[in-house]
């Protein structure tokens, strides 16, 4: 069930976001703060169902990137894996806390995109251009998920995270 | 042996989730999949939901802009009844024309090429991934588009399907990296490729001679030999071009006709048309 309303929240963020990118005329930039969802289940969900919510997070990701290639569900699925293994140390279930760890989320998320695009991309075309857009994306996924923390507090309302410490 | 599986399940499982995509990634690199039955329902669902916010989006920009546009309006309808005036009077002289241009074609024998129409859509969404410049149409395979088709404005190139599914369908734009059209200059019929920067805004010009005659401001169009684009359209005017000392082409950028980031109607060339209709032919000719 939990997993579910995060998938239909997931791709009600995506809509929106396609829509306001068109609506703002960016070029490159692109605004995503579905990540923001992967980092709450990092925090409160178990890892089998975080890791299998994660991986659906990140594949409507990447379906709607237009070129799916699997890059999008591997970083989710990573990201969740060290939200938790960085859980494991920083207790994040405050709304600022949270927030500050979505941003950061974010952030490697970015750089690790950057990098595999990099990868297997002929001659790195296009990184720079990418990696202008992050301190942006930073910023929004910051504000969403101060903004949206007490909405998923309500959709997920009894689930504390188990045994912080435990990758799996 | 099953003992040990159900013991590791959840550790397989996850590292499965974490391996599994990290592969498909790794083999298919970014030329990506096309899309299979679960894109196909996700972007069954999404396009619908794309194309109402887009609607709404639209419907209130235009409320806004059609009531501060009330302000004036009635010295602009009387220059528009001015305008439809100097319109009617060409028109008569082009059917004139026509007439005679049919006249001709006919005493020539002169086969007409079969053309299909243009496919209008409406941009209903930017595909969000900084790594592939792209867009979502409302028209897929339900309305004849296919991979592969040019798509344009009157202004210009936008770019070409990438994968079409049931209402909707995802365009690569032409200032994507992964972008490649043949393109000829306009004035000197210099041939060369259009290739996307990937920032956005500009396309570099690839493959053009140290000693081709390029020059700022010359019109890029389609050359047609790329396989995918019919001759003649419209990709932009060149600008910056650069000759190093060393080397043996030339380095230009291409400022696109068609403003990327601010097209919201495009049309979808058929694969058999073989040449672009008048409408999208560019204005100025050659010198």
């Amino acid at each position: 069930m939990r997993a579910a309303i995060m998938l239909g929240l997931t791709l009600l963020l995506l809509s929106v976001e396609s829509v306001a990118v068109k609506l703002f005329g960016f070029s490159v930039t692109r605004i995503d703060v579905t990540l923001v969802l992967v980092v709450f289940l990092g925090l409160r969900a178990n890892p089998v169902e975080g890791a299998f919510t994660a991986f659906g997070v990140g594949y409507l990701l990447d379906v709607f990137t237009g070129r799916p290639t699997g890059l999008y569900p591997f970083l989710a699925v990573l990201v969740f894996l060290l939200v938790r293994l960085l859980a494991s140390f920083v207790d994040a279930r405050a709304r600022g806390l949270f927030a500050l760890m979505a941003a950061a989320a974010t952030f490697g998320h970015a750089l690790l995109a950057v990098f595999f695009s990099w990868l297997t991309s002929l001659g790195g075309t296009g990184t720079v251009a990418t990696l202008s857009g992050v301190p942006l994306q930073v910023g929004l996924s910051l504000v969403t998920a101060f903004l949206i923390w007490p909405l998923l507090l309500k959709l997920d309302p009894g689930h504390e995270r188990p045994q912080s410490g435990v990758l799996l | 042996m099953f003992s040990l599986l159900k013991r590791y399940r959840d550790v397989l499982l996850v590292t499965a989730l974490l391996l599994y995509p990290l592969g498909t990634y790794l083999s298919s690199g970014h030329r990506g999949r096309d899309p299979n039955f679960v894109d196909r329902a996700v972007l069954w669902i999404a396009a619908p939901i794309q194309g109402g916010l887009t609607a709404i989006a639209t419907g209130l920009g235009d409320a806004v802009s059609g009531y501060v546009a009330l302000r004036g309006s009635h010295e602009e309808a009387l220059a528009c009844r001015s305008a439809l005036a100097e319109t009617r009077a060409e028109l008569h002289t082009l059917r004139e024309a026509e007439g005679t241009n049919a006249r001709l074609k006919a005493m020539l024998g002169y086969v007409e090429s079969t053309v299909e129409p243009e496919i209008a859509a409406r941009v209903i969404g930017i595909n969000l991934s900084p790594h592939f410049l792209s867009m979502r149409i409302n028209r897929g395979e339900d309305d004849a588009v296919r991979k592969g088709m040019p798509v344009v404005t009157p202004e210009g190139v936008v770019g070409q399907v990438v994968s079409a599914v049931g209402g909707s369908a995802d365009v690569m734009l032409v200032s994507d990296p992964a972008s490649r059209v043949g393109v000829t200059i306009q004035r000197s019929r210099v041939r060369a490729t259009a290739v996307g920067v990937g920032d956005g805004k500009s396309l570099a010009l690839d493959n053009a001679a140290r000693g081709d005659d390029v020059i700022d401001g010359d019109l890029v169009i389609t050359s047609g030999t790329d396989g995918v684009f019919p001759q003649g359209l419209v990709i932009g005017k060149i600008e910056d071009v650069r000759r190093v000392s060393a080397g043996m082409f030339l380095s230009a950028s291409v400022a696109p006709a068609v403003n990327l980031r601010g097209v919201e109607e495009v049309l979808v060339v058929p694969l058999t048309a073989s040449a672009p209709p008048a409408a999208l032919l560019p204005t100025t000719r050659p010198r």
